[in-house]
């Protein structure tokens, strides 16, 4: 067909990309603005999770703020109980939370659709209640590590201290995450979900674990969730118990469908959406809250229009105007 | 040999299967009915998807009703849909690779395998061509390509002659009968066209309402009165 753009080109826009999104943003951005990418690029790569579980199976997981919230607790509670490196931490963190959305997808087994989003955000209502009840670790004293004053510090990476370098730093991961990602997609794990998404039987005729790929696809994305929680405790240093509710998790997985939910720009496009919009719209004066009514005028074009959402229409645009020229 | 006894499957009130049993050790075996007979049952109780009721299945000493149908698909036993579903977005190579995903072999091994099965079906020149731009009968090639790729035991076919040409049928009756010759699978074929039936098989088992009304030797079979009643009198053979 005409309307596909080589690999080749499609490599090289998502490597110019990342070496801008690596050396040029941070170096032009002011301090409030390295935070609010750097969050952008956190929330986009816990997006990439979400949108994974969603374009591979179909199946929508509400739990992925709160997997964040998990991710960035054990982050937090390895920095202060271990001396690790930020990357043993960060990996770490990345897979315990894992094991969590292994876990959380257990129901999917069973269920699907309406039902399965419903105990995923039962799921998520109960991480609520968790992180209000015990709050994050701020280098207290016990398991729970939680003190009235924080006595210590979060530690950044050895190379990226600065917001700066951070902001760098969070793209590189996310960067690796993404390509992990496309590995997967690539690979035996995305012809199994693309079998099971056409038919089951037909993929158990072909002698795919159905079972284990679904699992395997929470997995990734969990792991994707804990990566960018425990990018968010080193951004941050200190997590509010109030910054993981279980709405946050059906406002982000709307967004990833409005940017496109089977794309890594899908995925930036809705970390931009949740994390800059809002302040960009707040640097002039207007009520933050007018995202959520930008939101929903996009969500509505996403579902009318774009199935494939707002990188899908940048992609097909694209590959039209080349094959027109 | 493959040892089907009293298989009985009931879908409410529907007796889909009722009491089957055959030994059946011949290279390729038809399976044939009207609509509605229960070929397409009797094929989902040997991979899996319908549990019997009543009734055993045994394959050279393996119970293979105890094992689900993934695990009897890596252990050997390959199948196709009459419905066709293929996956848009893979590539014909990818369609097939599946099939060997399970399996430890070397990459060298696996692409091989998808060579040679590629070849046999004749979609070699479209290995790199996406699954949603394939016409039907490019589809059910690839299915049996997928099929044949991890060297099965078994390989039931419900239905491959669905909607082909004068040609593609011809081609699709040589393919079923180098199967046993190229890759050492037993063949089970569904089909409704006769002259498929009679030109691949050696035997045939004719199903209607259920009951195995005819198992034997396919001309013997395709000649008897009451299979050529179950037809309605459209005379299978004319
Ligand atoms: N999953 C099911 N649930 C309920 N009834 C079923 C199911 N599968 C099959 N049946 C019924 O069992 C009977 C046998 O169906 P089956 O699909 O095996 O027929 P068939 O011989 O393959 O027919 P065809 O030539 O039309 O493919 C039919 O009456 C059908 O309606
Ligand atoms: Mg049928």
């Amino acid at each position: 067909m005409a309307l596909r753009i080589s690999f080749h080109r499609r490599f090289v826009t998502a490597t110019v990309f990342f070496l801008f999104c690596v050396f040029v943003l941070p170096a032009i951005a002011g301090a409030i603005w390295l935070k609010v990418f750097t969050s952008a690029v956190i929330f986009a790569l816990a997006a990439r999770g979400a949108s994974l579980v969603y374009a591979q199976l179909g199946l929508v997981n509400l739990a992925q703020i709160a997997l964040v919230g998990v991710g960035g607790w054990v982050m937090l509670r390895l920095n202060y109980a271990t001396t690790l490196p930020f990357e043993l931490s960060l990996l770490a963190s990345a897979a315990i939370t894992a094991i969590v959305g292994m876990l959380l997808s257990l129901p999917a087994m069973r269920m699907r659709g309406l039902y399965l989003a419903l105990v995923t955000l039962m799921a998520a209502g109960a991480f609520q209640i968790l992180f209000t009840a015990f709050q994050f670790p701020n280098g207290g004293s016990g398991f729970l590590g939680v003190a009235m004053q924080s006595p210590g510090e979060m530690r950044r990476p050895f190379l990226a201290r600065s917001d700066a370098a951070y902001l760098s730093y969070c793209v590189a991961v996310t960067a690796l995450c993404m390509v992990l990602v496309f590995l997967h997609e690539r690979g035996k794990a995305g012809r199994g979900w693309a079998l099971i998404r056409q038919s089951e039987a037909n993929a158990m005729a072909a002698g795919v674990d159905v079972t284990l790929f679904k699992v395997w696809a929470f997995t990734l994305s969990g792991f994707l969730a804990g990566t960018a929680g425990a990018l968010l405790a080193g951004a941050l240093r200190l997590l509010d118990s109030k910054s993981f509710p279980a709405g946050e998790s059906i406002l982000l997985f709307a967004l990833a469908i409005v940017g496109g939910a089977g794309h890594w720009a899908g995925a930036v496009i809705a970390g931009i959406l949740y994390r800059v919009v809002p302040a960009v719209l707040n640097d002039f004066g207007l009520d933050a809250d007018l995202a959520l009514i930008l939101f929903g005028a996009a969500l509505l074009h996403a579902i009318i229009t774009a199935p494939q959402g707002i990188a899908g229409q940048i992609l097909s645009a694209s590959a039209f105007r080349r094959s027109a020229t | 040999m493959i040892r089907i006894s009293d298989i009985t499957v009931r879908f409410g009130g529907v007796v889909a299967l009722d009491s089957i049993t055959a030994e059946i050790s011949d290279d390729v075996i038809g399976i044939i009915g009207p609509n509605g007979a229960g070929k397409t049952t009797l094929i989902n109780v040997l991979s899996g998807f319908v549990r019997p009721e009543a009734g055993s299945v045994d394959v050279d000493g393996l119970n293979l009703l105890t094992l689900t149908p993934f695990r009897r698909a890596r252990w050997g036993l390959s199948r196709s849909f009459q419905k066709l579903q293929t996956a848009a977005e893979l590539s014909v190579e990818n369609l097939v690779r599946v099939g060997l995903d399970h399996c430890s072999s070397p990459n060298a091994e696996k692409d091989a395998a998808i060579g040679r099965a590629l070849e046999f079906v004749g979609l070699s020149r479209l290995r790199n061509t996406k699954g949603g731009d394939l016409n039907s009968q490019q589809q059910r090639m690839t299915e049996i390509a997928r099929c044949l790729v991890n060297s099965p035991r078994i390989v039931l076919l419900d239905e491959p002659g669905g909607g082909l040409g004068e040609t593609e049928a011809e081609a699709l009756r040589t393919i079923i009968t180098d199967i046993r010759s190229s890759f050492g699978a037993q063949v089970l074929l569904i089909d409704h066209d006769v002259d498929l039936i009679r030109a691949t098989c050696s035997k045939t088992i004719v199903l209607d309402f259920g009951k195995l009304i005819a198992f034997g030797p396919t001309e013997t079979v395709l000649r008897d009165k009451m299979v050529q009643a179950a037809y309605l009198g459209q005379g299978p053979g004319q």
